[in-house]
């Protein structure tokens, strides 16, 4: 209950960072479909493996937020760092000729769907 | 929250689509990847079929180069065809021709001038007529025709009363007959001494031989029949 009441609080900013959220994703999905660049054929597995660690770590996020112990600098190092590391770690399998792009996405992929429920019930307790 | 929250987060949004874009991008706009192997196969199936099209359109320009010779051959044939038939139609006197040659006219004498008794025995028989073609053609004359009737190989000279039918068409004095051929042993070979102008002037007969530069002999006009004699192989 203490934490419905402090999310009460915090509701009006909240409401500011999910509108936010949403609409610099309009932005990069407006500008990454028009910008006149395309990515070579060869680098598109990093890319993705890149998209899905970001994509974690957004969640990553959104969960830290709901348990309100969201840190900022967390935040941030632990989606370029994530994102870098997935595709170096894709790049380096590559090189080594082990598909290792493949635990990435698997590790990321668990750990998505574990914040995922984790939200869920978050969302369901409310 | 403070400001540094929300621009972290539009940041981490804004690249979040880019990338997401990115990737959409890239995987559609190459049909989710062709298989390196595969693009391999099709690059040398592309060049066989390169390769092949260009030996079919060598092929096809042989071929178009051989047609129009064959063409070229066909006409020239035509033209052989045609050139022989006029051959023959200039053997066979289906045609008329032209050049020197005499001009052989025989009339009977006006009755005064004639040596008295039947008439009839001075008058031009079909002999009379027949030696002179004879004649003609033993001088080497190329076309004979007699009135305006061409002697072919199937021509017939035939008393028929008081007329002579050539190519059954009755004919009367005076009797014309032109033959092209050498003027001068055509008119020699008829007026040698003891020759057939003799002959035929002991006879009662009128005859006069001219030569001339150009003499018309005109086309047989008829028409040739051939229900009985069927050519044979052996040709």
């Amino acid at each position: 209950m203490t934490m419905l009441n402090q999310h009460k609080e915090g509701e009006p900013f909240m409401w500011l960072g999910l509108w936010l959220a949403v609409l610099g994703l309009g932005i990069g999905i407006m500008v990454g479909l028009n910008i006149p660049l395309i990515l070579p054929q060869a680098y598109a597995k990093y890319m993705s493996v890149a998209a899905l660690a970001a994509l974690d770590s957004v969640f990553g996020g959104i969960r830290a937020a709901m348990e309100d112990h969201f840190n900022n600098d967390i935040f941030i190092t632990g989606f370029f760092s994530n994102a870098l590391l997935a595709a170096g770690l894709a790049f380096f399998g590559e090189r080594l000729g082990i598909d290792l792009y493949l635990a990435a996405v698997v590790a990321f992929g668990v750990r998505l769907f574990q914040n995922l429920a984790i939200i869920r019930r978050h969302l369901l307790k409310k | 929250m403070n400001k540094s929250v929300y621009m972290s987060i539009t940041l981490v949004a804004v690249i979040l689509g880019l990338v997401m874009a990115f990737q959409f991008r890239t995987t559609s706009g190459v049909d989710q990847g062709v298989p390196y192997s595969r693009e391999q196969e099709l690059i040398t199936e592309k060049r066989q079929l390169e390769r092949d099209m260009d030996q079919l359109r060598e092929e096809a320009a042989d071929l178009s180069a051989k047609l129009e010779e064959a063409g070229k051959g066909y006409s020239e044939a035509t033209g052989a065809l045609q050139s022989e038939l006029l051959k023959i139609k200039l053997y066979a006197g289906l045609i008329p021709v032209e050049g020197p040659g005499v001009e052989v006219i025989l009339d009977n004498l006006p009755e005064s001038e004639r040596p008295g008794g039947n008439p009839s025995l001075y008058s031009i028989k079909d002999d009379d007529l027949l030696k002179v073609i004879n004649d003609l053609r033993g001088a080497g004359a190329e076309a004979i025709a007699v009135n305006g009737q061409r002697i072919l190989a199937t021509s017939e000279v035939r008393l028929a009363g008081n007329h002579i039918n050539i190519n059954l068409t009755r004919l009367s004095v005076p009797f014309k007959v032109v033959a092209i051929g050498n003027a001068t042993t055509l008119k020699s070979s008829l007026e040698i001494k003891g020759g057939l102008v003799e002959y035929l002037s002991d006879l009662g007969i009128a005859v006069r031989v001219e030569s001339k530069d150009k003499i018309i002999v005109p086309a047989f006009t008829g028409g040739l029949r051939f229900d009985y004699a069927k050519p044979t192989q052996r040709g």
